[in-house]
């Protein structure tokens, strides 16, 4: 490995989950009002390529398609230690699905260099699907390791452990690899001092900030719009329907000893009758 | 561009189409739950199921799949397919897909760690829609009337419905894309019914050719380990007690122990954070990537409820967790929950337990939840 690899770190800003507002009466999310965080996925998709940057050597840049308060994120990245950002924002972006998305985020890697690692999160958890990755894997014509627990490169090919129904497999893979890193990666670390300072730093020069943030559209990229947003997405969410609280009725029992509790949970529930008289077996 | 799009032009014939999935010559239950599914579709428009197997000396499998429902099966065998890699089994469907006279109108994969990596690429590919992790499938009408692209309008008898929870299962999602086939979607596992099993049920059995490409190999497989549960019999207890992180170490799993001994057929499941950590082995798995359980009584123990171990157990009869924070998903589903910590509550439900068995506990009422 000679100037290093060329990394990137494909992150989303999402709603935050945590918080109820800006959810609409029919369950829907007002953007507008919803709190926004890092896609908490992505979290390990960031950790996954700052460790291949410190181990391996090379430049982390973070990629994220959004409105413009998705600058946020960026800046969250860089904090952590990324070196550069680019936000795709175009209105005509609007509604995209995943293959649209995929399409979009495919032209801005091409628009901005030879990518030898691409780390996605396994999910958003707006979009829930999983697809963004493989999709523009797909795009770039890579390989991929989907469901990436852990990670180590050796004579310049990526050796990872996935994920799979009832245990894992060891793979090895050619670079330039697109990798999507499950919640069992290690999480993130805490921001660097020197990342949180820089941000500090940038937050004050706006002009400063324009050299390590970009932000750029459709026409810029290439793209082609009939093939992004409604336009080019082959699904549509035809409507939705509230399910309400999964289960929705956890009966809760705290604020008491445990003894007090346990009583409690006894009466209220089925239990008693798992519980065999002692004249039985046992 | 014309305002009424010819709308036969979008419901050409095509078939459903299944692809299944097996590990090391394993059919995976959910290949079984997607014939089920997609007879349904098939059936509603009078069309036929197909279903494309790929691996290596498959054995009985397409049989059995033909028993499962499928009209017709298609067999993709090369050595080079034994295991699953995400290019070769990329490169069989595509070509596949492309040599059909035409494309099937749907087409059906498991919501697996496998078909979450390939349904992506075969979509992006010939740039139809997909749909992740559904949990409903229908086939109806669609009449679409937004004008953002009027090439879409237009009334379309046969769309694939596939609906799916969304933002952590609070919503139900119906998404349609009838405008170009395959329309393509992944069910999640445990999730649809099966058909009977038909033995001896008769279908034609076509295989497929294998032409892999130098650029198929740029990923190999070093170890494939797979633990397959035995010696406990984790899906025939009537009573489960998980454990997950909150117990704090492995020697937790001690005091579970203690607690599921008070019950008749019972047994230990964990969370698959304390298996990664080595606390307690693989077999005990639930979830998603482990064992889909079913008993009459789950007591999840420090466990968060994680959608992948939700999937493996929210099916139980009686669900009742101890956590100790008391926003922790897990009390979403559960339908008993206790605020507190393990250490502390589950001692006390051993004592108490053990007095209602002696017969002299409190008398609960018997009842349902
Ligand atoms: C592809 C994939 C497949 C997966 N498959 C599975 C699977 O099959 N099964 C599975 O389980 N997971 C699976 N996971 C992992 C899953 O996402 C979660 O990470 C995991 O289930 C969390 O385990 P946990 O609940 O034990 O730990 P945590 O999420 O850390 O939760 C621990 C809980 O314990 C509580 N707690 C802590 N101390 C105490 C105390 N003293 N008393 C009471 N409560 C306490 C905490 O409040 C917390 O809620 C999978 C993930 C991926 C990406
Ligand atoms: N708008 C976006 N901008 C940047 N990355 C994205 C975007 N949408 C999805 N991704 C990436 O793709 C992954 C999977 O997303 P999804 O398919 O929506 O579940 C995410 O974790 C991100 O890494």
């Amino acid at each position: 490995m000679s100037a290093g690899l060329n990394i990137y770190v494909l992150v989303k800003q999402v709603p935050d989950t945590g918080s109820k507002a800006g959810l609409n009466p029919d369950g829907t999310i007002d953007r507008a009002k919803a709190k926004r965080m890092l896609n908490p996925f992505d979290r390990f998709a960031l950790q996954a390529a700052l460790h291949a940057k410190r181990t391996y050597g090379g430049k982390v840049t973070a990629i994220s398609m959004g409105p413009p308060p998705a600058v946020e994120i960026l800046l969250e990245t860089l904090e952590h230690g990324v070196d550069e950002a680019y936000l795709l924002s175009d209105r005509r972006l609007a509604a995209s699905d995943t293959l649209a998305t995929a399409y979009a985020l495919y032209k801005v890697l091409n628009f901005i260099g030879k990518p030898d690692l691409i780390f996605c999160g396994l999910q958003t958890t707006d979009g829930d699907t999983a697809q963004v990755g493989p999709q523009l894997a797909e795009r770039l014509g890579l390989p991929q390791v989907t469901y990436c627990e852990d990670f180590h490169m050796e004579d310049g090919k990526v050796h990872a452990r996935r994920i799979i129904e009832g245990g894992y497999q060891k793979v090895v893979a050619e670079t330039p690899l697109l990798i999507t890193v499950a919640n069992s990666y290690h999480p993130l670390e805490y921001k660097s001092f020197r990342g949180a300072y820089r941000v500090r730093r940038l937050a004050r020069d706006q002009e400063e900030m324009k050299k390590f943030i970009h932000t750029i559209d459709l026409d810029l990229v290439g793209a082609d719009p009939d093939r992004t947003g409604l336009k080019g997405s082959p699904t549509i969410v035809a409507w939705t329907e509230k399910v309400g609280e999964l289960g929705g009725s956890c009966v809760m029992h705290e604020g008491q000893s445990a003894h007090e509790l346990i009583q409690e949970v006894i009466l209220a529930s089925a239990l008693n009758q798992f519980l065999v008289p002692s004249s039985s077996t046992k | 561009m014309s305002e009424q799009p010819d709308v036969s032009a979008f419901c050409p014939k095509g078939d459903v189409l299944v692809i299944a999935e097996q590990i090391l010559g394993d059919l995976q239950p959910v290949t079984l739950e997607l014939l089920g599914a997609g007879r349904i579709l098939a059936d509603k428009m009078e069309r036929n199921l197909k279903c494309l197997v790929l691996g290596h000396n498959l054995g009985d499998i397409p049989q059995k799949l033909i028993e499962a429902g499928a009209d017709e099966v298609f067999v993709a065998d090369d050595q080079e397919l034994y295991l699953y890699r995400t290019l070769p089994y990329r490169r069989v469907v595509v070509d596949f897909l492309e040599s059909l006279p035409e494309p099937p109108h749907t087409c059906l994969l498991g919501s697996t760690t496998t078909g979450r990596d390939l349904a992506p690429r075969i979509s992006a590919h010939f740039e139809t829609g997909l749909t992740a992790d559904c949990t409903e499938l229908d086939i109806g009408p669609y009449d679409h009337k937004n004008k953002v692209d009027p090439s879409k309008i237009g009334l379309y008898p046969n769309c694939l419905y596939a609906i799916r929870p969304s933002f952590g299962e609070s919503l139900k999602a119906r998404i349609l894309g009838p405008w170009k086939n395959p329309q393509m979607a992944t069910t999640r596992p445990g999730v649809m019914t099966p058909n009977k099993n038909e033995p001896g049920r008769k279908g034609k059995i076509t295989s497929v050719p294998v032409n892999l490409q130098p650029d198929d190999y740029r990923l190999i497989v070093a170890d494939t380990v797979r633990e397959v549960a035995k010696g406990i019999k984790l899906t025939e207890a009537d009573v489960i007690i998980g454990g997950g992180y909150g117990l704090g170490s492995a020697d937790g799993f001690d005091l579970l122990k203690q607690l599921a001994d008070v019950f008749e057929n019972s047994a230990i499941g964990a969370s698959r954070k304390v298996v990664d950590l080595g606390w307690i082995p693989y077999q005990h798995q639930v979830g998603q990537t482990g064992k889909t359980v079913r008993p009459k009584l789950y007591i999840a123990c420090g466990i968060s409820g994680a959608i992948q171990h939700r999937v493996g157990m929210s099916k139980s009869g009686l669900i009742i967790a101890i956590n100790k924070d008391p926003d922790s998903p897990i009390f979403k589903f559960a339908h008993h929950g206790i605020v507190g910590d393990i250490y502390q509550i589950i001692p006390e439900m051993i004592k108490q337990f053990a007095e209602i068995q002696s017969g002299r506990g409190v008398k609960a009422v018997v009842g349902t939840h």
